[in-house]
């Protein structure tokens, strides 16, 4: 077990942080380069890049974000892998860089040593055909398992309009690796009510404790990004990057579009940096109350179920009146917004935040003092702070489990520097943490919301875009309602980008899931894995299979539903 | 409590909505509409449309350009009403698109196409597009003016035979009075 963050480094100064790394870095790297204010990139040989992440990850509050590969073979014949350590308290971001060979796709894997490496070193596995040398899980994440092996749908040689591939006849199923032949196994999904994306899970159980979890997902694995590569101008892509999700689409927007800004050195106006920030923080208090109600409706309590949805349909009225749209905003373009807020809108948003501030705080007050739902949520799904900082957490799963992160504060974007905010931090690391930050949350939201309609200064809106620079990179950064929205757009040649890596917050939260089951009852699996807010899509029926007679028995997604509901019941 | 429910009681915010109209507010995105009397079809919205449900076809045959806009596809960005240089695109909030029938969500503007003035073929721009070009002249001097008016009614071929051929004599007859050694 590799230690983490055991040099503090938390109260020191950008600069001296940078020289610090340097020195702990001599001999590692070969050469360094600062693409943006916020970004510097470290060259290194292959063999040196464990070494250095386990350096990197030894100063406190730092985390793997993402690793980003691509295919450069047009520019130097190599494919390359970055990986992108975000330094919290310093914001700075340091990618470590290292070229690959075409006909030499190897390198060590670190996935043992940083959890977070686990889904990045899968998915380039899949997309680009690097072998990491010593990952354990050599199942496929993104692609389906009929998917040929030696067809990478991210080289640029792959046409992104063209089937490689037929459908072919009698496609192997999906196969779990647990060998946990005693046990009685519980596949979830993939359809179900509590994750955004269609998400397998199966839970070994001894009775009714939950011994070992195992994840597939992917289902809708749509490739959004080589479509974007492929055919989309600069300003095209906020729009699918809004249809990213349909919870948080405005922050992937953003963070696109920051990234663009960063690579190509264009400071947007004032309004359009306020504006900006209202809008998230709208989106925010609608995910958020958007969640409350799930769990309230999870654990049986469907009057909060009610009232919070409630609430929300204020907040989406307003988003209509400001954007013309309930949810999908389309406020953001290159440099700037679209929509100015103005006259008898303001108003109305005032308006708003007065009734929502008053019913929120009923709300909030029944929450916490309903003793059912304090008895189902805490200590429950308990993510240790070791294995939290492994898997690179971030959002509310993270402040719940103590760990002081918040992209507002730390990596400043739009308008935060100039706005007052706390963020709310926990650090029991249970449901219940996780339920009382989002809850907390709400209220530092519409007091920024109040901020932003008394200070949003005048000026224009957007300002005009000459030209992209060719081959420049960046990170866009935004802190959704899950967490960290990281965007690293590269951008390319005619007016297009070369490579978007989209790393969703979901994506480093729905990992440590599989720790966060482990030792509870199968009843607290739902509200379980509804606490890292992966965001909502229907379902239909659950599939129990016993593993001695290998019988398969239906069972609804009510049925499950009303396991826990009468868990509640038995508590209160 | 019974006092909070008195208080919200009033912010209903569900409607009987297929029962009775809806009437969304004045700012919605909704359906948008090409008005054919303003269109030059330049095709500008078709560049920006991020879904392409916007697009220019043109028939070199029956000397049309067509722009045709799809609903299907449509994702009510208003990329087209920002971009269109005419004001011919206009978004109402209309949001009831639902039909049975695909072809309802096809809507056509069909424009002639402008006939070149030296071979007589058709180009690749509209009629309009030419009135218009023509109307964006006068702030322009006058020995400009001139130069642009003798290509604007000419397609793209014809515009380049004219220039080459005009360079080509220009310099042979150049100030020393011989030919230049390369030719062009």
């Amino acid at each position: 077990m590799v230690e983490f963050w055991m040099r503090s480094i938390e109260d020191l100064g950008r600069e001296e942080v940078m020289s610090i790394v340097d020195k702990e870095l001599h001999g590692l790297y070969t050469e360094k380069y600062a693409p943006t204010r916020d970004l510097i990139i470290y060259f290194a040989p292959r063999e040196n890049i464990r070494e250095i992440i386990r350096r990197l990850m030894m100063f406190s509050y730092t985390r793997l974000s993402v690793i980003v590969g691509n295919d450069e073979r047009y520019f130097r014949r190599d494919f390359s892998l970055t990986y992108i350590v975000s330094f919290d308290k310093q914001d700075l971001y340091i990618g470590v860089r290292t070229y690959l060979p075409e006909y030499d796709l190897e390198i060590a894997s670190i996935a043992d040593m940083v959890k977070a490496a686990w889904w990045n070193e899968r998915e380039n596995r899949d997309l680009y055909g690097i072998e990491f040398i010593g990952l354990k899980d050599k199942r496929k994440l993104v692609l389906p398992e009929y998917w040929p092996d030696d067809a990478h749908p991210w080289r640029k040689d792959y046409p992104y309009n063209k089937p490689v591939m037929d459908w072919r006849e009698g496609l192997p199923d999906y196969k779990p690796v647990g060998r946990h032949e005693d046990l009685d196994v519980i596949g979830l999904g993939p359809y179900h009510m509590i994750n955004d994306e269609p998400i397998h899970w199966r839970l070994y159980v001894k009775g009714e404790t939950i011994v070992d979890a195992e994840h597939r997902g992917f289902h809708n694995w749509r490739g959004i990004e080589k479509i974007a590569e492929g055919r989309l101008t600069y300003n095209q892509i906020p729009f699918i990057a809004e249809r990213i999700c349909g919870i948080c689409g405005f922050t992937h927007a953003t963070s696109y579009v920051q990234a663009v800004e960063s690579l190509a050195g264009i400071d947007i106006p004032d309004r359009a940096r306020y504006i900006r920030s209202l809008m998230l923080e709208i989106e925010r208090i609608e995910s958020h109350l958007l969640w409350i109600g799930i769990a309230c409706h999870i654990l049986g309590f469907d009057t909060g179920f009610m009232l919070s949805w409630k609430i929300r349909e204020h907040i989406m009225h307003l988003a209509e009146v400001l954007t013309g749209n309930r949810k999908t905003y389309g406020m953001d373009i290159v440099g700037g917004v679209r929509r100015d807020v103005l006259g008898d809108r303001l108003g109305k948003a005032r308006d708003s935040v007065k009734k929502i501030r008053y019913e929120y705080r009923e709300l909030y007050n029944m929450l916490i003092n309903n003793s059912i739902l304090v008895k189902r949520t805490r200590g429950v799904g308990v993510l240790p702070r070791n294995k939290a900082i492994s898997y690179g957490v971030v959002g509310p799963v993270a402040r719940a489990t103590g760990l002081d992160i918040d992209v507002r504060r730390d990596h400043s974007y739009a308008a935060y520097k100039e706005l007052s905010f706390d963020v709310p931090v926990y650090s029991e690391g249970d449901v219940l943490a996780i339920t009382l930050v989002r809850l907390d949350e709400v209220f530092e939201s519409l007091d920024l919301i109040e901020q932003i309609l008394d200070a949003l200064p005048g000026g224009p809106l957007a300002v005009d875009v000459k030209d992209i620079p060719e081959n420049k990179e960046a990170v866009g950064v935004v802190e959704a309602p899950r967490g960290e929205d990281i965007h690293y757009v590269r951008s390319g040649l005619y007016n297009k980008i070369q490579r978007w890596r989209v790393r969703a917050p979901s994506y480093a939260n729905i990992p440590p899931v599989k720790e966060m089951l482990i030792g509870y009852r199968l009843a607290d699996a739902p509200i379980i894995y509804a606490s890292v807010d992966p965001c909502l899509a229907c379902t239909e029926r659950y599939l129990v299979i016993d593993v001695d007679t290998g019988s398969k028995k239906i069972m609804t997604d009510d049925e499950l539903r009303a396991k826990s509901r009468k868990l509640s019941t038995r508590i209160g | 409590m019974a006092k909070y429910f008195e208080k919200t009681d009033k912010w209903v915010v569900t409607f009987k909505y297929p029962l009775e109209p809806l009437e969304p507010p004045r700012e919605l995105r909704g359906k948008p509409e090409i008005n054919p009397d303003l269109c030059i079809g330049c095709g500008a919205c078709a560049e920006a449309c991020p879904p392409n449900a916007i697009t220019k076809e043109i028939d070199y045959r029956e000397g049309y350009a067509k722009i045709k806009i799809f609903y299907g596809r449509c994702i009510y960005c208003g990329r087209c009403w920002e971009v269109c240089p005419e004001g011919a695109i206009v978004l109402t909030n209309i949001f009831e698109m639902a039909t049975p029938s695909k072809d309802d969500l096809i809507y056509e503007v069909n424009l002639e196409l402008h006939t070149c003035s030296r071979c007589g073929r058709y180009t690749e721009f509209t009629e309009r597009q030419v009135h218009r070009a023509y109307t964006l002249l006068t702030g322009i001097p006058r020995e400009r003016r001139k130069e642009l008016l003798d290509r604007m009614f000419l397609c793209r071929d014809c515009r380049r035979q004219v220039f080459s051929h005009d360079a080509l004599r220009n310099r042979r007859t150049d100030k020393y009075g011989r030919a230049s050694q390369t030719p062009f």
